[in-house]
């Protein structure tokens, strides 16, 4: 008979090192207000110990993998049962998008393909349809991370936020919204209610482009939005942003600047690029060495500029 | 917190006690007895646990149980009808889209709601790729499984489907 005392102890012990590292959620008070009164005063009472979610699907792992950790009981507010934020609705040159709406009617949404499509160019590129499914712009927004690849299209599309309190109605800049990796300028008390983008001109394009290590639920390496207007052959405005290689996702002025006043040939698009990828100081990381980044910046800055030209024709 | 929660379980109505620290995945697993909803990675990269929720597939453990109050979850086993395979799980079995099995309650699960979807339209192969990118398969190599789904889309448009 072979002795299996010590085979099944390493499997307790594989189990046991699995539940360490998918660690318990803290003790949870589930709310889901149906009006945006109960959920306002309901931020407002619970304070430092609510957390706003809507698809869960980062609350869900950032809770497990012990990157988020809570000492007291946690009052979780789910706005995806509030009807009020999750429309999407076109007024006059605006697109508001409410802060709940999924990933996937994002996609879907015959506005958003007419009067910002980079913004469905990338969500299509977003993790998986299980997850876009669920997962909302809103939730991507607030967890500012560097990589979230909802923000490069936003940002060079001249985004807000809505921001509501019991004071009232805020807006701010998409551009003013981050302060660092995981943070933004939400207290305690607001919640994120609406993103706002002005709609597409007929003398624009834009462009989203992303590098992983796979095309699939992949984070990325480096992403990047580029949008152009052009009146006589040279380049009006000019907005780039990149992704994953700040500790937030930025603009790069420089380079927007130098495009402007400019026609979009090869060599104005390559020094562009360029300079974009010199005005940035990403860092080395799992996945990927700060070197590699820049290069690639460079790469897909240059790509969605002709990219952009070439849909302009 | 303890909390009833009822919903639609494989078109049965269904009220369960649970944590609302618990996941869809863990309570129709533990409570739910839906043991076809395999926990794998648990952070929405496997698809392993993939259910329908309102006939769109999600990740159960991405999804807080407390949250389909009053929902509609469709899990593999809600595919079989007195106790005959459904032609989707036929499809994968004679088509060898199915190995060591893991992944498969989950593939099955969102292929039959592109199967849905799809109506008349015949799905093409990058298609099939790119709504299945969420369901990870370490054995199939992923060519048996696209047959699959052609062979059972097939079967649905000769009219054995339920």
């Amino acid at each position: 008979m072979p002795d299996n005392s010590a085979g099944n102890s390493a499997i307790e012990n594989s189990v046991m090192r699995n539940f360490i590292g998918s660690r318990a959620m803290p003790d949870l008070v589930y709310h889901s207000p149906k009006e945006i009164s109960d959920l306002l005063s309901m931020v407002d009472a619970h304070g430092t110990s609510a957390r706003v979610v809507a698809g869960c699907t980062d609350f869900i792992p950032s809770v497990r993998t012990g990157r988020w950790s809570f000492d007291q009981e946690l009052n979780l507010i789910d706005i995806s049962k509030l009807p009020v934020l999750n429309q999407i609705e076109k007024t006059d040159d605006v697109l508001k998008i409410g802060a709940s709406v999924s990933l996937t009617r994002i996609l879907e949404s015959p506005e958003v393909k007419v009067h910002c499509p980079v913004l469905a160019q990338a969500v299509e590129q977003m993790a998986s349809l299980q997850v876009r499914n669920t997962a909302t712009m809103g939730g991507n927004i607030c967890m500012a991370s560097p990589a979230a690849d909802t923000v490069p299209p936003l940002l060079v599309s001249d985004a807000w936020v809505i921001i509501q309190d019991a004071q009232g109605e805020h807006k701010v800049l998409l551009t003013d919204f981050f302060t660092g990796p995981g943070r933004s300028v939400l207290t305690s008390g607001q919640v994120l209610t609406h993103i706002c983008i002005p709609v597409k001109k007929a003398n624009e394009a834009a462009w989203f482009q992303k590098i992983g290590t796979r095309t699939a639920v992949i984070i990325s390496v480096v992403s990047a939005a580029v949008r152009v207007t052009i009146s006589n052959g040279v380049c009006d405005t000019a907005r780039i942003a990149l992704g994953s290689v700040a500790p937030t996702p930025v603009r790069v002025a420089e380079a927007e600047q130098f495009l402007e006043g400019k026609p979009l040939d090869d060599q104005v698009i390559a020094e562009c690029a360029r300079m974009a990828a010199q005005a940035i100081s990403p860092i080395s990381d799992l996945r990927s060495s700060k070197e590699y980044r820049k290069d690639v910046a460079r790469t897909l800055v240059k790509r969605s500029i002709l990219a952009c030209r070439e849909a302009l024709k | 917190m303890k909390m009833p929660l009822t919903f639609m379980l494989n078109n049965q109505q269904t009220t369960l006690e649970v944590d609302a620290r618990q996941t869809l995945l863990e309570v129709l697993r533990n409570q739910g007895g839906m043991t076809s909803v395999h926990r794998s990675c648990e952070e929405g990269e496997c698809g392993a646990c993939t259910v329908l929720l309102n006939d769109e597939p999600v990740n159960a453990c991405l999804v807080l149980a407390a949250s389909v109050q009053g929902a509609s979850v469709l899990t593999s086993e809600g595919l079989v009808k007195n106790g005959k395979p459904h032609p989707l799980m036929k499809a994968f079995t004679d088509e060898l889209g199915i190995q060591c099995g893991f992944c498969t309650p989950g593939m099955l699960m969102n292929a039959y709601a592109l199967i849905n979807r799809a109506g008349d339209n015949l799905l093409t192969d990058q298609v099939i790729r790119k709504t299945l990118e969420g369901n990870l398969c370490r054995c199939t190599g992923y060519v048996n499984i696209i047959k699959s789904v052609h062979t059972a889309q097939k079967a649905k448009l000769a009219g054995e489907w339920w």
